[in-house]
């Protein structure tokens, strides 16, 4: 047999090479590290009741936000839509406050419900929001909050835990209230 | 005084939980008892791994029973079921929250069990010991989870203080505790699709610990023989099936409740059930080059053993909150133990792979990349190209939160992106393979071949393109699309010609005789064919869907395409399961006539204080027009919001789907010799089992 017509794949290789074996094992148990580590990871964050759902935003500015990395701040989460006729009325007041609460660390995201793109990103500049807003691919954050509607207001404290939900729109007092209250907590 | 649960609720759930233990007990007999050297211990075992089923049984329908009687000291019937749900919604809930589902996935694994026990052994003797071990360790795992852990037969216990527990046993102190009413089942499970959804997907994944028994009984026995490929083929074949119409099932629900115009969100969970499916399409595929050219053993085998590995690792990943997910179960206390399971098959596994990979030498070599062989193993890399997409995807947002505390979750563009070119290339294959010879392939041999469809199939484009569609992806897609249509079709063609010039039978009658005669061949090219219309569909909405929006007041209309839709008219209702609808009126004209009205609502669960978006659509073959209610002024008259999608060829998903799962069903049905050679083998052990008790 000439080389030419020797056989793509050998008819009978031995036993597997060991650095393959090896291979094979390392790649396993690095899947399995990085499952457990994440299972003792979560199995950890639900020992409190009232925790938030986690999520991920990305916003219109293609930044990704994700909750958990703003353990430690207030994280204001509002819900909103360009159709929705009450999200106008608010939106000036969510971002005067934010404004006044950026310097002492209180995080706000907008999640854009239901939407489309243009129509959103208008609303934006027309309120002159300038904290981070982002569209709800596929309803996921809203589900996860359960939310009956826009607008709606969630604020998380620094520890993770959901304060009671606004459900309607709000407004700068009611929100300084509930932010100076959590900002006094030792 | 506090209502307690009645006596026959306690009779009822007391029965199933002695059940559920028995059939622990049973199965826990069974292993020993299987691996005795001994005929008659094997025949006892053999008893032990099917009376789990007729136990199980009993147990679920005492659990059927509490639910549907709104036994409401229990606390999974608490959680799932309530008072204003209809009947057979009460029955669903078994599947409706953790507990149940995981009893019922034991019910059904207790089910396929059985199945394989009662099946004739004479042939693969050595093979038994190991499938019932295999059975029998994963049984064991799942019920001692339920009963541990998740039991769906725990009673509600309250303090004096006011606490309320739950268990089996009556804690110190406490009294019995039975609510007038449960909380209900979360509304978006309230849903047709998904009464059928979970039972579809639990048998697919299942049904794949069967194969994966085969596998490990002939890896430990080293067999080198292709016994438990035919075993395994059917086993595998039935299991596909399943998760296939799971996995259609779950993409309709998404389309018809989640509201937002898809059917496939790329969702981790989604991920999850979708991986173990590419594998086992790959092990259907290079299994056959086994059975011909006795190739592609380590492929097999590390084929079915991933297959099923990738189905624990998804179970686990969803159910114990690893994956954060519209579809994930509340979190519970299963998560290490599960751990523990999945680390202990994956290493029991791959040892023995290692330990026996010399036995699993080929027969014979590779010679040619172009012949029928070379495109099989070729189509298989692909397979394991986007399964490792897929990995990587759900893996990347784990891996990236461990090492920089920034969790960077990839979404929908990332899997596009990588998969998309990897199904372009399957779909080429699809079209080339059957083109290609076994053994030898030369290019020109193929090209001679090739050049005919290839050309016809360019008619579609070339039309589109006058048509003025430009997008290269849809185009490319489409030719694609219509090559394998017409490789296809030309293969029944060719078939039935042949048959009818053999036989001198008319073409449609020779046409049936051909597919009858030849299921697997022609049940797999008409699931191919099913895999061309989704093509045409998921191309349809993914590249030429369009959407609007607009805040309407009564009279008023928005077009999109060639549709007019006027606003109507608003209204509010309670209906009698606690819900509150709010319901709009849109008259749809195309082009000017009159077509339907469409009613798209909003459902607001006051008990679970969440509410529910029904979209309204009218269907057509060439397009769904899809409407949701947003958003409305208390009023009404004030003006609603509507958002409208136009989704072209989605019901060639549909079809498409409905085809291939007729496709398998050709497959997987036994060919008339297999049921002959089946029926000669139970007359001769009768006739063994008459001349044994005439000789006694």
């Amino acid at each position: 047999m000439t080389g030419a017509e020797a056989p793509l794949l050998a008819a009978t290789p031995a036993g597997l090479a060991r650095r393959w074996q090896l291979l094979a094992w390392l790649l396993l148990l690095a899947l399995l590290a990085v499952v457990g580590a994440k299972l003792v990871q979560v199995s950890r964050g639900s020992a409190t009741s009232g925790a938030a759902p986690l999520f991920t935003l990305a916003s219109f500015d293609g930044t990704q936000h994700t909750l958990q990395a703003y353990r430690g701040k207030i994280v204001v989460v509002n819900f909103w839509a360009s159709w929705c006729a009450p999200c106008a009325a608010e939106a000036a007041d969510l971002e005067q406050t934010w404004q006044a609460y950026r310097e002492r660390g209180v995080v706000f995201l907008g999640v854009d419900y239901v939407d489309t793109e243009p129509e959103a990103r208008a609303f934006i500049e027309l309120w002159q929001q300038t904290y981070p807003n982002g569209p709800d691919r596929g309803t996921v954050i809203a589900q996860a909050f359960r939310i009956r509607g826009v607008p709606e207001t969630y604020i998380i404290d620094q520890r993770g835990q959901l304060q009671a939900p606004i459900i309607g729109p709000t407004n700068r007092a009611q929100l300084s209230a509930v932010l100076d209250r959590l900002l006094a907590q030792p | 005084m506090i209502a307690a649960l009645s006596l026959p609720h306690l009779l009822l759930a007391d029965l199933g939980l002695s059940a559920a233990l028995l059939a622990f007990c049973s199965a826990l007999y069974a292993i020993p008892a299987a691996l005795r050297k001994d005929a008659r211990w094997l025949a006892s075992a053999r008893n032990a791994a099917i009376a789990p089923f007729v136990l199980l049984t009993l147990a679920v329908a005492c659990l059927e029973g509490l639910l549907y009687s709104g036994a409401f000291g229990l606390q999974y019937v608490n959680a799932v079921t309530s008072r204003a749900m209809p009947w057979y919604l009460r029955l669903t809930a078994l599947w409706g929250g953790q507990a149940g589902s995981l009893f019922f996935w034991c019910w059904l694994l207790s089910g396929y069990s059985a199945l394989v026990m009662l099946r004739n052994w004479r042939r693969e003797r050595d093979l038994q010991p190991g499938v019932t071990v295999v059975l029998m360790v994963t049984l064991l795992f799942f019920l001692g989870l339920v009963i541990a852990l998740e039991n769906p037969f725990n009673k509600l216990w309250v303090a004096p203080a006011g606490g309320v527990s739950a268990g089996i046993w009556q804690p110190a102190g406490t009294l019995p505790f039975a609510p007038n009413d449960g909380r209900g089942l979360n509304p978006l499970l309230r849903h047709p699709g998904m009464i059928i959804h979970p039972p579809m997907l639990y048998l697919g994944f299942i049904g794949f610990v069967v194969p994966y028994a085969f596998a490990i009984a002939a890896l430990v026995a080293g067999r080198r023989d292709d016994a438990w490929i035919r075993v395994s083929r059917r086993w595998t074949l039935l299991a596909w099936m399943f998760l296939s119409l799971g996995l259609l099932l779950g993409g309709r629900w998404a389309y018809d409740v989640l509201g937002w115009g898809g059917y496939w969100g790329w969702d981790p969970v989604e991920i999850a059930a979708f991986m173990p499916w590419l594998t086992a399409t790959a092990f259907l595929h290079s299994v056959l080059i086994q059975e011909k050219r006795g190739m592609f053993k380590h492929w097999n085998m590390s084929l079915i053993i991933l297959t099923y590995a990738l189905v624990v690792l998804g179970t686990f990943l969803t159910r114990s909150g690893v994956l954060s997910s519209v579809h994930a179960f509340a979190q519970s206390a299963i998560g290490p133990w599960f751990f523990a399971f999945v680390a202990l098959m994956a290493c029991v596994s791959l040892g023995l792979l290692l330990k026996r990979w010399e036995l699993l030498r080929g027969d014979n070599a590779l010679d040619s990349w172009l012949s029928r062989e070379g495109l099989f193993l070729l189509n298989n890399l692909i397979f394991m190209g986007i399964l490792a997409a897929c990995l990587w995807g759900v893996m990347y947002p784990i891996i990236s939160e461990l090492f920089t505390g920034q969790k960077v979750t990839v979404g929908p563009p990332y899997y596009e992106r990588t998969t998309g070119p990897l199904f372009a290339v399957l779909l080429l294959l699809m079209g080339v393979a059957p083109l290609a010879a076994w053994r030898a392939g030369a290019a020109r041999r193929l090209g001679r071949a090739f050049w005919k469809p290839a050309l016809l199939a360019g008619l579609l484009p070339a039309g589109l393109l006058l048509a003025g569609i430009t997008q290269p992806a849809a185009l490319l897609g489409l030719w694609l699309a219509a090559l394998v249509a017409c490789v296809t079709l030309y293969e029944f063609y060719r078939g039935a010609q042949a048959r009818a010039r053999l036989t001198a039978g008319g073409f449609w009658h020779s046409f049936v005789h051909l597919v009858l005669r030849n299921r697997r061949r022609y049940g797999g090219f008409t699931i191919h064919l099913g895999v061309v219309l989704m093509a045409f569909g998921i191309i349809g909405i993914e590249l030429f869907q369009s959407e609007t929006q607009a805040t309407l007041a009564y009279g008023e209309q928005l077009s999109i395409g060639q549709y007019q839709l006027r606003y109507d008219s608003l209204v509010e209702f309670p209906a009698s399961d606690g819900r509150v609808i709010t319901r709009a009126t849109l008259n749809v004209s195309k082009n000017g006539r009159v077509v339907t009205q469409l009613f798209p609502r909003r459902d607001y669960f006051t008990d679970s204080q969440q509410p529910m978006t029904i979209p309204a659509v009218y269907s057509t073959l060439p397009e769904d027009l899809y409407v949701l209610l947003v958003g409305w002024e208390p009023a009404g008259a004030g003006g609603a919001t509507f958002k409208v999608y136009v989704n072209p060829l989605v019901n060639w998903l549909w079809a498409g789907g409905l085809v291939f799962i007729i496709g398998t069903l050709v497959a997987t049905w036994p060919e008339r010799r297999e049921l002959q050679t089946a029926a000669e083998r139970a007359r001769a052990a009768q006739l063994a089992v008459r001349s044994v008790s005439a000789g006694a």
